[in-house]
């Protein structure tokens, strides 16, 4: 079964045709062909396929697509403006707060919804709230730096 | 020095926040199919037979492959013993065995046809743990073996060791009797580490097309792409110029990649379609694909009252699961170091590479060593506090030095072992022999520290191949099978270069594998890229140099010793009027002021060891690293809090500190989980806990409170810029300087079992409490 839905996605008014059992993070990588969005895990875990929806994170990979509809979808893609990078992008830069990359999309849109709700989070706050993005690489350190910097300048 | 040695940041960044770096399962292909296998619920059964009429008759599907599809190609593969079948034979090894896969339209047609492939099969006894695995009696798991056909492992191994044990190692020395009868004591005991998960978010996956009957190509996130190069097309009896193997970025990989694993299925079912195909794995796929040795180890130590080691005897047995991949050479590389880096004159060190009826193991960061470590870490501060000795001393009286003669035979350079020990304990404020008394308690809550040192060999003999490219504008392309996995090989590299040549790093790309392109490399692992690739980079680029300078000496007619080299080109030194462009430099070298200047270079090193006697050399270089952790125990609860942890690598020389920061920041959080709660669990050969939900990775809320990453710098006479290697070093000293520190903290309570899970440390606990009330 298929549903039209209608959903803001990075800012633009999509029309989507999706299956009833299809997830947000199918429809993003498979139908809107938004790669930067990963998945690792498919229970919702790893938070590799971290995205906001209305401003939130939510793990895409255990939304329903339909369930997006009318609301505001912002995936890493949707990030940058005119070639800027978002700060929180450039924050993991400037901190270098990643290794591999597979889960920075994930955890910099997380950031994203850390920061939306809290702008100045403390240490054991910003570990509570990223407790759900997983880092193999273990580079934790330099992305608490990096939010650290973010909430110090007001981003 | 300019762009060795610094903070360069990763060329890779961009890419990477931006979310455009491309992964493989970002791309698609025209016409592309999805995979999907079906794989055996049974952990050891005859494969008696398999239809797949009804799935191949379900439209929308393309191609179903099984054994029979087979035929005339070389249906085994392996790194060291071509054991592992591209698709179940005439049975099935393991739980996930793949029996049969199907390339389908979409991803759930592919899933619903796999639903209708039917198998009947005969199950056969089988065996699970490895001690057991490696008795005669024990049920079969592979009635052939197939040669290698790489002649290193012929040579360097001692494989077909009999019933399941795949292959023996021994090394030693002395007379290990005599040891031990002129020991003051002697301690026994035997030490357990589970198998784990390697954990790279991202699962594994590939890509395959054939171009034409005589060519694949395969998108694949691989740390080997040459060794897979090999492989593919022994398989399907094409020559190596037959498959291309491209590797774009790779979601972390940590040995787990380091060997082919779904690749070969892949290629079967779109030779079969005749159509690009992509599979990518579930997560509880990955959990059936590769893990880390599960290890026994039975260690034996003589020492003497004043805590010199007199003799040592240890037997490690790995468990490989049901396919070898490089599991031989991995318990090679536990075995010469089986005795610690110790000065041990009489030692006889033996390790195991056994068959079980589980799934595939493989190489994880340490590959044999953790195992080892955890063992002779624990039995150091056993020793200690029996002889009431400082640990920290016990160790530092009985390490290897600079010039020392290992156990292989090879004198040991670069030696910084005692330095990483002292500095790493000095990071926590370690006291000394009072750290092994009891200390303050509060309430349930105990504090301790704990130590643990290690040292590794890479892999060795090997070879790694580069070339350079320097374009007309002065921008330089460096061709490398270097798999940049996370680990900041491509920044390392291009700083390499450019230090070589005298650029600035940002003229530097580094390509990623291409086996088109690029040429050989052994692999992407054992922390060997920096030396082996830095060198044969270094080489390339040293080529380059030597080529833009000749043709300015030539044209400026002057010594090339009197030249200066810059992006720009070439000038005389003090004389800056007195230059060429590299544009006019090409039109002296070529007659025209367009074309490409090349520098290429082999690095090899020799080596290796005799399997007979264990001597040669094991290790182009070798690395040392320390571990020492704070901790607090509640003894009630069994709960451990990681309040304070060092870790100390001697990297020869930090080509980017940085990166060196992040690899140690990663073994030591990797190895924090395997110490406290990662641990793979299987039930007669079934997964317990073969999902992310059931099996924790550590998240930010497990880093712990304090973290040190330190580095010690003892040039290596044969590395770029004396650079070793970084990347595997910290991961086996963590879990025993956790244990030691949990002893210390319980008053000298050890655990021989990884994980240090709370209801094992309770455990403990009331056992010693239960002894303590018996011995009243």
């Amino acid at each position: 079964m298929r549903h039209l839905i209608t959903a803001t996605v990075n800012g633009r008014e999509r029309e989507l045709s999706v299956k009833s059992n299809q997830t947000l993070l199918d429809v993003l990588r498979d139908d809107l062909r938004l790669k930067g969005t990963h998945e690792g895990c498919s229970v919702g875990v790893c938070g590799s396929c971290t995205v906001l929806v209305d401003g939130k994170p939510v793990s895409s990979c255990l939304m329903l697509a339909s369930n997006a509809e009318g609301r505001d979808v912002l995936t890493i893609e949707g990030l940058s403006r005119d070639g800027n990078l978002d700060p929180v992008q450039q924050a993991f830069l400037d901190h270098q707060a990643f290794q591999c990359g597979f889960c920075t999309p994930g955890m910099i849109m997380a950031v994203k919804g850390l920061l939306n709700e809290n702008p100045k989070p403390d240490q054991v706050e910003v570990r509570d709230y990223l407790s759900g993005n997983i880092c193999r690489c273990g580079t934790y350190v330099e992305v608490m730096a990096a939010i650290e910097d973010l909430a110090a300048k007001g981003q | 020095m300019s762009a060795v040695g610094s903070d360069v940041p990763r060329v890779d960044g961009n890419a990477k926040v931006s979310g455009s770096a491309q992964y493989t399962a970002d791309i698609e292909l025209p016409g592309m199919l999805h995979a999907k296998a079906l794989r055996s619920p049974h952990p050891h059964a005859k494969l008696v037979s398999v239809d797949v009429s009804k799935a191949a008759a379900l439209p929308g599907v393309i191609a179903v492959v099984t054994r029979d599809d087979l035929e005339g190609l070389n249906p085994y593969y392996g790194a060291v013993v071509e054991d592992q079948p591209v698709l179940a034979m005439e049975r099935v090894r393991c739980v996930g065995d793949v029996v049969a896969a199907v390339a389908a339209e979409e991803r759930e047609i592919a899933e619903e046809a796999v639903e209708l492939i039917e198998v009947e099969y005969e199950p056969l006894p089988a065996v699970f743990d490895v001690v057991e695995a490696a008795a005669p009696e024990a049920p079969i798991i592979h009635e052939e073996r197939f040669e290698t056909q790489a002649a290193i492992f012929r040579e360097q191994l001692n494989l077909n060791a009999g019933g399941n044990v795949c292959s023996v190692f021994r090394a030693g020395d002395g007379d290990v009797d005599a040891g031990f009868a002129e020991a003051d004591g002697i301690f026994e005991n035997t030490y357990r580490m589970p198998p784990v998960q390697h954990g790279h978010i991202e699962p594994h996956v590939a890509t395959a097309v054939w171009e034409s009957p005589n060519r694949l190509v395969v998108h694949t996130p691989c740390q080997n792409a040459v060794g897979l190069q090999e492989q593919l097309a022994r398989i399907f009896n094409l020559p190596e110029s037959g498959v291309r193997v491209v590797v774009p970025h790779v979601g972390g990989g940590y040995g787990g990649k380091t060997h082919a694993r779904l690749e070969p299925v892949t290629a079967l079912l779109a030779r079969k379609a005749g159509r690009p195909v992509q599979w990518v794995l579930t997560r509880e796929e990955v959990f059936l694909t590769g893990r880390r040795y599960g290890g026994f180890v039975r260690m034996k130590t003589g020492f003497k009252r004043d805590g010199s080691l007199v003799a040592r005897e240890v037997e490690v047995f790995y468990d490989l699961g049901a396919y070898a991949l490089s599991g031989p050479a991995n318990a090679k590389t536990g075995s010469y170091v089986a005795s610690g880096p110790y000065r041990v004159p009489n030692r006889r060190l033996t390790t195991y590479a056994v068959y079980t009826n589980l799934p595939p193991a493989g190489p994880y960061r340490g590959v044999g060593v953790p195992h080892v470590a955890w063992a002779y870490e624990s039995e150091m501060d056993r020793i200690a506090r029996h002889l009431r000795m400082d640990p920290l001393e016990l160790r530092l009286k009985n390490l290897l030095q600079e010039g020392d003669i290992f156990v292989t035979g090879e004198s040991l350079v670069s030696v910084g072992i005692s330095d990483c020990l002292r500095q790493a304990a000095a990071g926590i404020g370690w006291r000394g022999r009072e750290e092994q008394a009891d200390g303050a308690t509060e309430g349930s809550l105990r504090r301790g520290k704990g130590l643990a040192v290690i040292m590794k060999s890479t892999t060795t003999p090997t070879a790694s191949a580069a070339s350079v490219r320097l374009n007309g504008d002065g921008s330089v392309m460096l061709l490398t099978s270097s798999t940049e996995m996370g680990q900041g090989v491509r920044t390392c590299l291009a700083q390499i270069v450019a230090e070589g040549l005298g650029f600035p790093v940002e003229r530097v790309t580094v390509s990623a594998p291409d086996t088109d392109v690029t040429p050989y490399d052994k692999s992407t692992s054992s922390s060997r890229t920096t030396f082996h690739m830095g060198n044969a980079a270094l080489r390339a680029a040293e080529e380059v140099r030597d080529q833009l300078l000749e043709a300015g000496a030539r044209a400026l007619e002057v010594d090339k010793a009197d030249l200066e080299l810059a992006a720009t080109g070439v000038s005389v030194r003090g004389v800056p009027d007195r230059s060429l462009t590299i544009p006019q430099l090409l039109r002296v070298k070529y007659g025209d002021a367009v074309g490409s200047i090349f520098g290429s270079c082999n690095f090899q090193v020799k080596g290796g060891l005799d399997p007979k006697t264990g001597k040669g050399k094991a290790a182009a270089f070798w690395f040392f690293a320390a571990c020492a952790a704070e901790v607090e125990v509640d003894a009630e609860t069994g709960k451990v809090r990681v309040l304070d942890i060092a870790t100390s690598v001697d990297v020869g020389k930090a080509i980017n500190p940085l990166q060196c920061w992040l690899q140690n920041e990663g073994s030591m959080l990797e190895a924090l989980g395997a110490a406290f709660f990662e641990e793979m669990v299987f039930e007669q050969g079934q997964p317990v806990n073969g999902t992310l939900l059931e099996y924790m990775l550590p998240s930010m809320e497990d880093h712990p409170e304090r973290f040190q990453s330190l580095l010690v710098e003892t040039p290596h006479p044969d590395g770029p810029f004396g650079a070793k290697g970084a990347g595997e070093a910290v991961i086996p000293a963590v879990a025993p300087a956790i244990g030691n520190a949990v002893a210390n903290a319980l008053g000298g309570v050890n655990i021989t079992e990884l994980p240090l899970r709370p209801e094992r440390i309770v455990a403990a606990l009331a056992e010693r409490a239960a002894g303590a009330s018996r011995d009243k």
